[in-house]
């Protein structure tokens, strides 16, 4: 069972937070590793995401992209890319497999903030004579804005999630103590470990939640008349 | 392929384990979500849907290591995978079944009120029925997720598929572990088209052409 006095030896010993492996520096990889694998995928599945709504065409590949990224297991994906890449291509590889796992959630963001913008709204604005570019800058972002937060939320977890098992193919993160900690038996470490991942998971998908209500609440909604 | 080939009875050994530590949290945690999508009062239902967004965040291996801590069972085996994944499964499921269950017409349970029936009958032969859709599309995610979530219990020393991972990258075999992803691709897949199937065989009245003639 939970032993409080010895969980909290563990986070009080300066030992456990500094250095190669300490709490500071796993964290501090585990998130750098998160950030470059989204803003990688981002790249390539937010303007993806949004042609794919804007022009209608290609709504399989989307359904299809998210149904088979379920069933697919994100573990697998990551060991096959390091082992197949070869070691001494070891972030590079973690980081494409990651964003690998990053890119549905984000297209499927992209796409359905797109389509299920009404058509009169589309409409209205080609009728004011706005380019197909202009109604991409203008209307479609900022109204899908929300939703591609979303898809940057569930990506967020996902990727998250999966550089907790990044120690199992040699790079570092929080899952290192988890990792190391069960082969040396040491499970205060396993259960500190554990609780530090389900913080920055818990915390970022709450702040990347925040911030997608205040997008929705500043660009989702039409601003009021000024009446003066 | 050849690596299959040669080592099949090993992969199907661990494909059974597989499945058995897949289903149950399946079975368990789907009968449990509509239980708590039904009981919880209207109230209640926002914050549940915060508290189970946050437990659905929470990456599988913290919480397969987390649980020893808070009940006490072995860190390494089994029993928190299975424990975990029926959590998984309650988490996923609660917002579809909450909503499957809010979609019935009202007119259609106050039709079945008037016909004199029973609240344990209306919800057996009303409410349940006319959710099975919503319930099987919420079933679907949740039935893949598992098969896919459930190799990571290979790290905690479950021989399931997510061992051929664990093992091939050791050893340097890629079929290994692209053998491992399939299997698990095909059995979530299969699993899929199954519960597809058995939700259109539960509603068949909704594929029923009445001809007008």
């Amino acid at each position: 069972m939970l032993d409080l006095t010895e969980l909290g030896a563990w986070f009080s010993d300066p030992e456990n937070w500094a250095g190669r492996y300490g709490l500071w520096n796993l964290v501090a990889e585990h998130l750098t590793l998160t950030f470059v694998a989204i803003v990688v995928a981002a790249i390539v599945a937010v303007p993806l995401g949004v042609a794919i709504g804007h022009l209608g065409r290609g709504e399989f590949f989307v359904v299809g992209l998210g149904s088979a990224s379920r069933a697919i297991p994100t573990m697998g994906l990551l060991f096959a890319l390091v082992l197949v890449m070869g070691v001494q291509f070891r972030e590079l590889s973690v980081v494409l497999a990651l964003s690998a796992i990053a890119l549905p959630p984000l297209v499927a963001g992209a796409y359905s903030g797109v389509t299920t913008i009404p058509p009169w709204i589309r409409d209205s604005a080609t009728a004011q004579g706005m380019t197909a570019w202009q109604l991409v800058r203008h209307v479609e972002l900022p109204l899908a804005a929300a939703s591609i937060i979303g898809g940057f939320r569930i990506a967020y977890i996902q990727v998250v999630s999966t550089v907790v098992l990044a120690p199992l193919v040699g790079l570092g993160g929080v899952g290192f103590g988890i990792i190391q900690g069960l082969a040396l038996r040491n499970f205060s470490q396993v259960t500190a470990s554990s609780i530090v991942i389900i913080v920055i998971t818990v915390a970022g998908d709450r702040l990347i939640g925040l911030s997608q209500k205040f997008l929705s609440d500043r660009l989702g909604k039409p601003k009021p008349l000024e009446t003066s | 392929m050849e690596w299959f080939i040669a080592n099949w009875t090993f992969v199907a050994g661990l494909a059974a384990t597989h499945l058995s530590v897949s289903v149950v949290p399946i079975v368990v945690g789907a009968f449990l979500a509509v239980v708590f999508a039904r009981v919880t009062p209207t109230r209640w239902v926002n914050p549940a849907r915060g508290v189970l967004g946050a437990i659905y965040a929470i990456p599988s291996l913290a919480l397969f290591v987390t649980l020893p801590a808070l009940i006490g069972t072995d860190f390494t085996g089994p029993t928190n995978v299975v424990i975990a994944l029926t959590i998984y499964v309650i988490a996923s499921m609660y917002f579809s079944a909450h909503d499957a269950f809010h979609q019935v017409p009202r007119p259609t349970v106050t039709n079945a009120e008037s016909m004199g029936m029973s609240s344990r009958q209306i919800f057996f032969h009303v409410e349940l029925p006319m959710a099975v859709p919503g319930l099987i599309a919420g079933l679907r995610v949740a039935a893949a997720s598992t098969i896919s979530i459930a190799s990571i219990g290979a790290v905690v020393g479950v021989r399931n598929l997510g061992y051929l991972f664990i093992d091939g990258f050791q050893r340097k075999i890629p079929e290994e572990i692209i053998t491992g992803v399939l299997a698990i691709f095909v059995i979530a897949v299969t699993l899929d088209a199954g519960l597809w199937l058995v939700g259109r065989l539960m509603t068949r009245w909704r594929f029923v052409t009445v001809d007008h003639a």
